[in-house]
C-alpha cells in the first residue's frame, strides 16, 4: 500500500536537487475532499500533495499543456519534469511518447500503482454513501477497500463497489514506465475487459435499436468540448470543430477566410455533433488508453467510454494491437498486416 | 394514391459519393465509360489520389452533405501505385465501417471495393449492386444535417 | 394570489393550460432536463442544464440566404414561432438568470429572437425546501431558495399538496386556468409553508464571503498573479458557461447546405469566453490568451463588470459550475481567495 507521505518526499527531493523543474500531482481541492490538479515547482509545496481514490484526473495532460505553453514561448524544456501517474496515465504518456510529442528523457515518471484497486466514481460513491460531495471529508485507499470519513464517521467500504467502471475493466493498474514507482503490482480480476461494451452490444443487438442509443445520446451533446479538452491524445493545435482550423496569412482574403472549409457545423444538432463524436473516436484509434476522463466529465453524460472501446476492442482482436504499451512499435493506422480483414472488400 | 405511392417509390434514386484512387478505380471508371457500359448514373466519383488519402472526415462529411451512400475504391491489394497506401486504407476504413455500424447506420451504406484500371465492367457492377442496395433504405437522413 | 393544489392533481392543472407548451424535468439516461410533459413530478434536484434555452436556445436560425448565379442574394428572414410555453419545476436561482438576460438581451439591444421567445416563457417555480446541490449558494449572491425573482408562479413542497403562488400576471392567469382544482389555503397549510420557507433560509450554504466588497476588490485584484495560478488546471472546455443560467455570449455563422445555388442560413450559436478561440482575432493575435486572462473574464463579468453595469451579480449560485468543473475550479473559491488578497494590499 502507498503512504501518501512518500510521494511528497519523492516529489520534494526531485524539485530540492534541481532534478525535474515542476511536478505534475494532485492536491485537495475546496470541493469536499476531492482532489485537483496541481503544478508545483518549489520543494515546500510538495507536501500539498495528496494520492487519494478522489485522484481520478489523467495528469498527462498537463504535460501537453506544458509543452504546448513552451513552444508559444519559444522555450526549451531544459530539465525534465515529473507527473504522478497511474497505469492509465503512464500508458497515455506511452503513447505521447511514441507519437514523438516528447521525448522519455523529458519526462520523470513518478508512478502510482492502482494496486488491488482504482479511483472511484464520484456518482456511485455519493449514492452508495447517501450523501453529498462536500460532506466527504476524507477517503483512502486501504488494501480492497475504501475507507471514507463523513459526518457520521469513518466507514470501510468494498471499493469495486463505488469504483469507476473505466477502473473495473483496467488490465495494466500498474505503471510500467516510470522512473520511480509507489505500490506494488497486484493481479486483478475485476470485471472482464469491455464488460461494459459487451453488455451495451448485448442490449442493443439490432441496427435500430443502436441507432435509437445513440440518436438520444449524440443530441443531447452541448458541444462544450470537454471530453476533447480532457483528453491527452487531443493535442491537436488545430481541430475540426474549432472556427479557427484555417491559417491565416498576410495575403489571405477576406473571401477566403468566409469561405474556408467547414467540415462541421458549430451547430449542436445531431448530425454535427455525430460528426464531431465520430472524428474524435476515429482519430483516437490505437491511441485512447481508456482512461475514462471523457465521460467522466460529460456533463450530459454520453457514455463516450463505448464508441473508444469499441474501436480498442476492434484493433486488438482484428490487428493486435494494444495501445499504451509500447514506444517503440508503429502506430495503429501507420501499420499494416498482410492478413488484415479484406472480407468486407468487394 | 396506390399509384402515386408507387410512383414516388420509383422515383427515389439514391445518391453514391464515390472515392476513387487515381491509378485504378478512377481510371476503372473511365474504362467503363469509354467501353459504354451501362450503369446508373448515381455515383458522383471523387478522384484522389491513394484510398489510403481517404479521411474517415470525407466520408463523414459526405454523409453530412446528403449522400445515401458512400463508396471508395482502390487499386487491389499488392498494385498500390504507393506502395502500402491501399493497405493503410483497407485498416482505416474496416475501423470507420464498424464505427458507422456500431451507431446504427445501416450497413448497406458504406462499401468498400478493389477495381483495378482494367475492371471497368467490375467498377460498373459494382455501382449497379450498390444502387440496389441502396435503394430499398431510402433517403439516408441519420447523418444528413437537417439545417434549415 | 395563494392557493393550495393536491400533488396528485398537477396533471389536471397542466391539462387546463390549453394554448400552453408544457415542460417539466423529466429524468432520462442518468440526466435531468426540461422535456415537454402532460403531467410533472417535481422530485428533481435541478436540471443538468438550466432553462435558459427556452428564451436563448443554443441555436438560433436568423435568416436562410439563397444566391442564383447573376441574381442578388435573397434573404428570407425566420422568426421564432412565438408559441407560449410554461416550464414547471424551474429552481429559484436559475429563475433569477432570466431577468440578468433581460439586461442583455432587451435593455441595451433589443434583440428581437430573445424577446419573441421571453415574451410567451412562463415559469413555475419550486422553492427548494431541500438544497438541491452541495454548491448552492443563492444567499450569496442576493437570491434564497425561495425567491420569487423571475418566475410567474412559486410552489412551495408541503409534502402531499403544494402552495402555489402567483408572482406575475402571467401566474395569476395560469392559476385561474386551474379553476376549482387550486384551493384556499388554511391557516395549517400558511403556517407549514412558513415553517419550510424559514427552514430552508436558514439552511447552511457555501458562501461568498462579504459580497458587497466584492466588485471593488475584483477591480484592484485585475492583475493578480492570483488569476494565473487558480486557472492552471484549467482545460479551456465550454462546461462552466454553458451550464450557466446567466451566460450569453454567441457566435454567428452562416452554414452553407448548398453550392449550386448557393444556399443556407445565418445562425446564432452559444460561444464561451472558456474556449482559447473565443477572442482569436483573425490575424492571430489573442488578446486573452493565457488559462489565466480567461478565468479572470468570466469571474469579473459575473462578480464585478455586470455589477457596474447593471446593480447586480451575473451570478445566481445555481454551483453548476462548481460541480461540474472537471478539474475543481470552484467560482467560490476563486472569487473569495481573489478579493481577500486585494483586500490585503
Amino acid at each position: 500500500m502507498i503512504n501518501p507521505q512518500d510521494l511528497c518526499t519523492r516529489a520534494r527531493d526531485l524539485l530540492a536537487s534541481g532534478e525535474v523543474r515542476a511536478v505534475v500531482g494532485y492536491r485537495r481541492g475546496s470541493r469536499g475532499m476531492a482532489a485537483e490538479p496541481v503544478v508545483i515547482t518549489k520543494p515546500e509545496e510538495a507536501a500539498s500533495l495528496v494520492w487519494d481514490p478522489s485522484c481520478v484526473h489523467n495528469l498527462a495532460l498537463y504535460l501537453v499543456a506544458d509543452r504546448k505553453r513552451l513552444a508559444h514561448l519559444h522555450q526549451t524544456p531544459g530539465k525534465p519534469i515529473a507527473i504522478v501517474a497511474k497505469g492509465c496515465d503512464a500508458r497515455a504518456l506511452v503513447v505521447l511518447m511514441q507519437e514523438n510529442y516528447f521525448k522519455r528523457e523529458e519526462v520523470y515518471i513518478l508512478g502510482v500503482s492502482c494496486e488491488s484497486t482504482g479511483v472511484w466514481d464520484d456518482q456511485k460513491l455519493m449514492q452508495r454513501l447517501g450523501c453529498d460531495s462536500q460532506s466527504l471529508t476524507g477517503g483512502r485507499f486501504d488494501g480492497d477497500d475504501f475507507v471514507v470519513t463523513t459526518a457520521t464517521g469513518e466507514q470501510r467500504i468494498s471499493a469495486p463497489e463505488c469504483m469507476a467502471d473505466r477502473c473495473l475493466e483496467c488490465r495494466h493498474p500498474f505503471p510500467t514506465m516510470n522512473n520511480v514507482v509507489l505500490g506494488e503490482e497486484k493481479a486483478r480480476t475485476l470485471a472482464a475487459p469491455f464488460a461494459a461494451l459487451s453488455r451495451f452490444e448485448e442490449a442493443t443487438g439490432t441496427q435500430p435499436a443502436r441507432w435509437a442509443f445513440w440518436q438520444r445520446q449524440f443530441e443531447r451533446c452541448i458541444r462544450c468540448f470537454a471530453c476533447r479538452s480532457v483528453c491527452p491524445m487531443c493535442y491537436c493545435e488545430e481541430c475540426i470543430v474549432d472556427s479557427i482550423t484555417f491559417t491565416v496569412a498576410l495575403d489571405t482574403t477576406a473571401a477566403e477566410k468566409a469561405n474556408r472549409v467547414r467540415w462541421i457545423q458549430r451547430s449542436a444538432t445531431r448530425s454535427e455533433n455525430i460528426g464531431y463524436h465520430m472524428t474524435r473516436a476515429l482519430h483516437l484509434a490505437g491511441r485512447c488508453i481508456d482512461c475514462g476522463e471523457c465521460e467522466r466529465v460529460c456533463p450530459v453524460h454520453i457514455p463516450l467510454r463505448l464508441l473508444n472501446n469499441k474501436l480498442e476492442k476492434e484493433s486488438r482482436e482484428k490487428f493486435g494491437y494494444e495501445p499504451g504499451v509500447s514506444i517503440e512499435i508503429a502506430s495503429l493506422v501507420s501499420s499494416f498486416r498482410d492478413d488484415d480483414p479484406n472480407d468486407f472488400i468487394r | 394514391m396506390m399509384h402515386e405511392q408507387q410512383q414516388t417509390q420509383t422515383q427515389y434514386e439514391p445518391k453514391i459519393v464515390a472515392f476513387l484512387c487515381k491509378w485504378c478505380s478512377s481510371a476503372g471508371s473511365d474504362l467503363a465509360g469509354v467501353s459504354r457500359i451501362q450503369y446508373p448514373a448515381h455515383a458522383t466519383p471523387i478522384t484522389v489520389m491513394c484510398s489510403g488519402s481517404v479521411s474517415p472526415q470525407y466520408i463523414l462529411s459526405a454523409f453530412n452533405k446528403g449522400a445515401d451512400g458512400v463508396l471508395v475504391s482502390g487499386c487491389h491489394i499488392g498494385d498500390c501505385h504507393y506502395m502500402e497506401g491501399n493497405y493503410l486504407a483497407r485498416r482505416k476504413l474496416y475501423l470507420i465501417n464498424e464505427m458507422l455500424q456500431f451507431i446504427g447506420v445501416e450497413p448497406t451504406r458504406f462499401r468498400m471495393s478493389w477495381v483495378s484500371a482494367a475492371e471497368g465492367a467490375k467498377f460498373a457492377n459494382i455501382v449497379k449492386d450498390f444502387v440496389e442496395d441502396l435503394r430499398p433504405l431510402g433517403p439516408q437522413d441519420k447523418l444528413k444535417a437537417q439545417h434549415p | 394570489m395563494e392557493r393550495m393544489l393536491a400533488k396528485e392533481q398537477i396533471g389536471d392543472w397542466i391539462r387546463t393550460l390549453r394554448g400552453w407548451e408544457v415542460f417539466g424535468p423529466v429524468l432520462q439516461d442518468g440526466v435531468w432536463s426540461y422535456q415537454p410533459a402532460d403531467t410533472v413530478q417535481l422530485d428533481h434536484p435541478n436540471t443538468a442544464q438550466p432553462p435558459k434555452g427556452f428564451a436563448f436556445p443554443q441555436r438560433e436560425v436568423f435568416f436562410t440566404f439563397e444566391q442564383i448565379k447573376g441574381e442578388p442574394p435573397r434573404l428570407t428572414p425566420v422568426a421564432p414561432k412565438g408559441g407560449q410555453q410554461v416550464v414547471f419545476g424551474v429552481r429559484p436561482c436559475d429563475a433569477r438568470g432570466l431577468p440578468r438576460m433581460d439586461r442583455v438581451f432587451t435593455e441595451t439591444f433589443d434583440d428581437v429572437y430573445y424577446r419573441t421567445r421571453r415574451g410567451s416563457l412562463a415559469y413555475v417555480g419550486l422553492a427548494c425546501n431541500q438544497p438541491p446541490s452541495p454548491h448552492c449558494f443563492c444567499k450569496s449572491v442576493g437570491g434564497s431558495p425561495v425567491s420569487t425573482e423571475g418566475l410567474d408562479v412559486l410552489m412551495t413542497d408541503l409534502g402531499d399538496r403544494y402552495l402555489v403562488a402567483a408572482v406575475t400576471a402571467t401566474g395569476e392567469k395560469l392559476m385561474q386556468a386551474a379553476g376549482d382544482l387550486l384551493t384556499e389555503p388554511t391557516g395549517v397549510d400558511r403556517s407549514e409553508a412558513g415553517r419550510l420557507r424559514l427552514a430552508a433560509i436558514t439552511h447552511p450554504q457555501r458562501a461568498v464571503n462579504d459580497v458587497a466588497s466584492v466588485p471593488p476588490r475584483l477591480k484592484k485584484g485585475f492583475d493578480s498573479s492570483l488569476w494565473e495560478d487558480l486557472a492552471r488546471p484549467c482545460i479551456s472546455c465550454g462546461i462552466c458557461t454553458f451550464l450557466c443560467p446567466t451566460c450569453h455570449c454567441f457566435d454567428i455563422n452562416d452554414e452553407t447546405n448548398g453550392s449550386t445555388p448557393l444556399k443556407g442560413s445565418r445562425v446564432r450559436t452559444w460561444d464561451s469566453c472558456q474556449f482559447p478561440d473565443f477572442t482569436m482575432h483573425s490575424s492571430g493575435h489573442n488578446p486573452r490568451e493565457t488559462l489565466g486572462s480567461r478565468l479572470r473574464q468570466r469571474v469579473c463579468h459575473k462578480f464585478q463588470y455586470f455589477h457596474e453595469n447593471f446593480g447586480m451579480f451575473q451570478c445566481v449560485g445555481c454551483g453548476r459550475c462548481v460541480a461540474g468543473c472537471p478539474v475543481g475550479i470552484d467560482i467560490i473559491a476563486v472569487v473569495n481567495q481573489v478579493a481577500a488578497s486585494a483586500g490585503e494590499g
